[in-house]
């Protein structure tokens, strides 16, 4: 008999099901690529174990959303103020379709390495998004979606892919239903896309605080209004019934521990920015190219191949920063902003970064700021059969920290003169100079 | 513009609807921003999209998230709706770098808190609903009010087609108000 049903065993998961129809996804050349793409770039030069890659995270996606739209489609758990965005019962078996199939091509763009400085490395007006709903649409894939019963509109599978601000930039508006599912899958609370990396990230990095009890969080999870108070926001969202709580708390603690742990880490972040500068070095123009034939030759293995040519090859133009990487003579951090230069000038890392190259050259410095995305405390919860707010029930909710980094880096050659020089100078350097403007 | 001064004006805004007795709220912030941006004029540079209830900028978002890691601004946990922002440690020292910025755009802040603060957050839903669809729709706003409503229901069906009459009125004051703001100014 020909089988319909396909599992794969997962660290996470234990086992994933697919489709016959999800399956041919799994074997095309856009998702098969993802075996190529680390999930977490070059970490694994600081966990030795990150080495995961984006194939089983987009299963785990898959996974995920289908568990989730499971537990909110069900009549009993649906709240009566916000069943107008449902559709009708015959339409679900479709739209849990498009959501699987979403969540498996929610990465079918990214770059080698994930790499997130797409502004420097794609052309004017791309993005990994942009690159995905061109796959979604390409010829190899639209055969794939008119095969399925009934048919996937590729379009839909994209709103849902991208969700509401990335599809906007495409022109495509989601309504409140798409919306919704979109929210499923790259929400900013209760995303899969958010669930699946932490807790993989976590295992692989050997990071243990990236738990939580996911399986109760998504039983848990319901679409409710923010409020019912007719005088505040009745806008559907995904919120939870009371008893998910606590494993609300820990999957936001998890994600504020892994942020600080192992996202913003201070040598992942200086690898990135060596990648960064070998990859414009290199590449024709210093950007890749957004043709889809182009993008699928190319993968992780691609770079690391011409990483290490260059590493030895002096005369290459990438030899230096390839070399960094290689040879790990990675930057130094020369300081990094602190709560009191903070309360002096809140930009007191660019003013330090500025100086500093004025006195060594822009060559030996790099500066790298970043903050956490996404992550809001606030969503409704479903207490005693009244909505009330997540940060009013809860006291830890209120305390978790955004994560931030602010880092200048320096080249060692140059460290200890440096370290020296800032002791020295660095209250006059921060001090605030007023508006130039 | 860049971040920080971006950021400047928020935080002079998210004072001024304290101010007003806003609860101030992100959704405050988000549809009051809205309308200092789009139709006062400051060149924030933020990205607005139609969401399920309204105009909402997902940068705006990461710039409030941004204030808050800078310890900026902070939340503020009042029963019985969201959180409110409010000012924190090192607002007055972001403000400080500012101040001929701050000065430029003072009257349209002042402005925008103190025609928008009064109103609840359904209210600024449906108003700031209302000047989505005259902007981006191309609808100019003085096609019929009953069509202009009709239009408003088909595309956001929680509004009731009296509540988007309402909004059309309401979005219309604030309008006239501004335009007499921009001939002073």
């Amino acid at each position: 008999m020909k089988k319909h049903i396909h599992e794969i065993r997962d660290p996470i998961h234990q086992f994933i099901c697919l489709t016959t129809d999800e399956r041919k996804v799994l074997d095309s050349r856009p998702f098969q690529r993802l075996r190529q793409i680390h999930q977490l770039a070059m970490t694994y030069l600081v966990y030795p174990g990150a080495t995961h890659r984006r194939f089983e995270h987009s299963l785990g996606v898959m996974e995920l959303a289908s568990r989730v739209f499971d537990v909110i489609t069900v009549d009993e758990n649906i709240h009566d103020k916000v069943r107008y965005i449902l559709p009708p019962d015959q339409k679900k078996g479709y739209w849990r379709n498009i959501l699987r199939m979403a969540a498996l091509c929610h990465d079918l763009g990214h770059l080698p390495f994930s790499h997130a400085a797409e502004e420097e490395l794609l052309p004017e007006g791309w993005d990994h998004e942009h690159i995905t709903a061109e796959i979604i649409r390409s010829v190899e894939m639209e055969k794939i979606w008119r095969e399925v019963t009934p048919p996937l509109r590729s379009e839909e599978i994209i709103k849902l892919a991208l969700g509401a601000k990335e599809s906007k930039k495409l022109k495509l508006e989601l309504n409140d239903w798409e919306t919704m599912l979109s929210e499923i899958i790259v929400g900013d609370t209760f995303g899969v896309d958010r669930m699946d990396y932490l807790l993989r990230d976590s295992l692989h990095a050997g990071v243990v605080y990236g738990k939580f009890d996911h399986y109760r969080l998504i039983d848990t999870l319901r679409i409710l209004p923010k409020s019912e108070d007719e005088t505040a926001s009745t806008e559907p969202t995904l919120g939870l019934d009371a008893g998910g709580l606590q494993s609300a708390e820990a999957l936001l603690w998890a994600r504020y521990f892994m942020y600080s742990q192992v996202y913003f880490h201070r040598v992942r972040r200086i690898y990135d920015i060596h990648l960064q500068n070998f990859l414009e070095s290199w590449l024709k123009g210093g950007k890749f190219s957004t043709k889809i034939e182009a993008h699928l030759a190319m993968t992780d293995s691609e770079v690391i191949v011409e990483m290490r040519k260059a590493a030895l090859d002096s005369k290459h133009p990438a030899h230096t920063h390839a070399k960094r990487i290689i040879k790990r003579e990675h930057f130094k951090v020369l300081y990094e902003l602190s709560p009191d230069d903070r309360n002096i000038n809140p930009d007191s890392a660019k003013a330090i970064y500025e100086a500093a190259c004025a006195k060594y050259g822009k060559d030996s410095l790099r500066r790298d700021k970043y903050t956490q995305e996404g992550g809001s405390q606030s969503f409704p919860i479903l207490h005693r059969g009244k909505i009330l707010q997540s940060t009013v029930l809860s006291g830890t909710l209120r305390e978790i920290p955004v994560v931030a980094t602010d880092f200048v880096f320096i080249d060692r050659k140059h460290l200890e003169n440096a370290e020296k020089w800032l002791e020295k100078e660095h209250k006059n350097i921060i001090k605030p100079t007023g508006e130039i403007d | 513009m860049e971040r920080l001064k971006r950021s400047s004006i928020i935080l002079s805004l998210i004072e001024s609807l304290l101010e007003e007795n806003s609860w101030c709220g992100e959704t405050h912030i988000q549809k009051t921003t809205y309308f200092l941006q789009e139709l006062l004029d400051v060149p924030l540079g933020y990205e607005f999209i139609l969401y399920k209830h309204g105009p909402y900028s997902f940068d705006l978002s990461d710039d409030i998230m941004a204030m808050r890691a800078d310890m900026m601004v902070q939340l503020q946990s009042r029963s019985p709706y969201g959180p409110s922002i409010v000012p924190g440690p090192t607002g007055q020292q972001l403000k400080e770098l500012f101040p001929k910025t701050l000065k430029k755009y003072e009257g349209q802040v002042k402005f925008i808190a103190k025609e928008m603060a009064g109103y609840n957050v359904a209210d600024l839903e449906r108003i700031a609903t209302v000047l989505y669809v005259i902007l981006e729709k191309g609808k100019t706003g003085r096609e019929e009010t009953s069509q202009m409503a009709l239009y408003i229901t088909k595309l956001k069906p929680h509004i009731s087609s009296e509540q988007a009459c309402t909004a059309l009125e309401q979005e219309s004051q604030i309008r006239d108000k501004a335009k007499e703001l921009a001939k002073s100014s």
